[in-house]
């Protein structure tokens, strides 16, 4: 009885994945994608708690898509903008990001880069983040990140190249003062 | 293809900074999270049940009142001559006359204390500011998870109750003056107050969040208004005055 219970609380069916089993198994690679996403700890495990939230109160439909962790995913995403929705009035970003370590010269160029990029996208709006996130971590087309994003193919693409632009343009200035 | 370029010179170095990222983040609170989950869905789900109940209950009361009480627009009987001779009664359209005091207590449990932020006022139970008031009962709730609980309450009468509106709804969205803090799950607020108030469409209410870290100010489900001392120390006065509060406690004459 308390089995059915459950099973009709969360929508489960006979062969489909149980909730809590999804959870043990993905919650890191979703805690992970958030992290990226938000650049925060708090804020990712806060948007992976909303996004497992309504998995949980559709987990019938959920479990039977193709690829139940890319439609969390999804959910991720939407808790995540959102999230920032609400709360971005209180949290500004940095105009410019900035170094915060001398440049290594032992061949740490890379993470010098790499710390750059991370940098770089926690001063990006938030569409325009989960645009490259959806793009260089996620590996999604246009199209899809057009979907989820609900905006034209053509906007998910810009918001990239704007991105990368504005990447580029804060690589090579710093590239130019550490010569 | 020109605009494609940024994007093959830099998207392996993007890629390559998120997997980095991605794979050196440590500290997540991950346990839990399924059951967190399903508690939440539970919780709605309770929520929305009694808010449906509310409406059936409120409409059948409404049904039967009508049925019992009003007057028929259309004459068809002597008893509606005679309702109609005698006026239009106390069922009338009406505005409620001002009282001094409801004489209603605090209830005892309450939305606030489930809900997911002070902001989450239910629809349609917000206060419109710009409705005059006749009453006002402030209901102090604490708030924490698996431990809420009426902590104090007072009464106001018509006079206090508008001037408490009035003192609200000039207020901006936000103060300036308060402390930003970068929040944490475990920053929730301990403890927030109800303010509700008499009015010609019945009970209407703002929340008042003072404490926590996530959100700040008087809410009524379509607006927000900063947090200032004004309004606060009109009826922060009792049982209904906190201590304190993480934002409390950087205000100042409340």
């Amino acid at each position: 009885m308390e089995a059915a219970l459950a099973a009709a609380e969360t929508g489960t069916e006979a062969g489909a994945p149980d909730f809590e089993l999804f959870v043990t198994e993905r919650v890191d690679a979703l805690l992970r994608f958030a992290y990226v996403l938000t650049g925060d700890t708090s804020l990712a495990e806060d948007a992976v708690q909303d996004a497992l939230t309504t998995a949980c109160a559709r987990w019938g439909r959920v479990s039977r898509a193709d690829d139940p962790e890319a439609y969390v995913k999804r959910m991720v995403v939407n808790a995540h903008i959102s999230w920032w929705r609400r709360f971005r009035r209180r949290e500004a970003p940095a105009a410019e990001p900035t170094r915060t370590a001398p440049p290594s010269v032992d061949g740490a160029a890379a993470r010098a880069d790499a710390e750059a990029v991370w940098a770089l996208c926690s001063t990006l709006p938030d569409k325009q983040r989960a645009a490259v996130v959806l793009r260089f971590y996620e590996e999604l087309s246009y199209a899809e990140i057009a979907g989820l994003l609900h905006c034209a193919e053509a906007t998910a693409r810009s918001h990239v190249h704007r991105a990368l632009a504005s990447l580029k343009d804060t690589l090579s200035k710093e590239g130019a003062e550490d010569a | 293809m020109p605009e494609h370029e940024p994007e093959q010179e830099l998207g392996p170095k993007v890629a390559d900074a998120f997997q980095t990222k991605a794979d050196s983040a440590r500290g997540f609170r991950s346990e839990g999270m399924a059951r967190i989950a399903r508690r939440r869905v539970r919780r709605r789900r309770q929520t929305l049940i009694t808010a449906a109940a509310a409406v059936v209950v409120a409409v059948s009361i409404g049904g039967v009142w009508g049925a019992i009480g009003a007057p028929s627009p259309v004459s068809t009987s002597a008893g509606d001559s005679k309702a109609a001779a005698e006026g239009s009664g106390p069922l009338s359209d009406s505005p409620r006359a001002p009282s001094q005091d409801s004489g209603m207590a605090c209830p005892q449990s309450h939305p606030i204390e489930t809900a997911p932020g002070p902001e989450a006022v239910p629809p349609g139970t917000g206060l419109d500011v710009q409705l005059p008031v006749y009453g006002l009962q402030a209901c102090r709730y604490r708030i924490s998870p698996g431990d809420p609980m009426l902590l104090g309450s007072a009464s106001f009468n018509a006079d206090t109750a508008q001037q408490v509106v009035d003192a609200i709804k000039v207020l901006p969205e936000r103060n300036p003056d308060l402390p930003v803090f970068k929040c944490a799950p475990s920053a929730r607020a301990k403890e927030a107050i109800v303010l509700r108030f008499d009015t010609s469409r019945g009970q209407q209410e703002i929340w008042v969040a003072y404490d926590g870290c996530a959100s700040v100010g008087f809410f009524t489900g379509s607006r927000t208004f900063g947090l200032y001392a004004a309004p606060l120390k009109l009826f922060m006065k009792g049982t209904v005055r906190p201590t304190g509060g993480i934002y409390l406690d950087h205000l100042k004459g409340w």
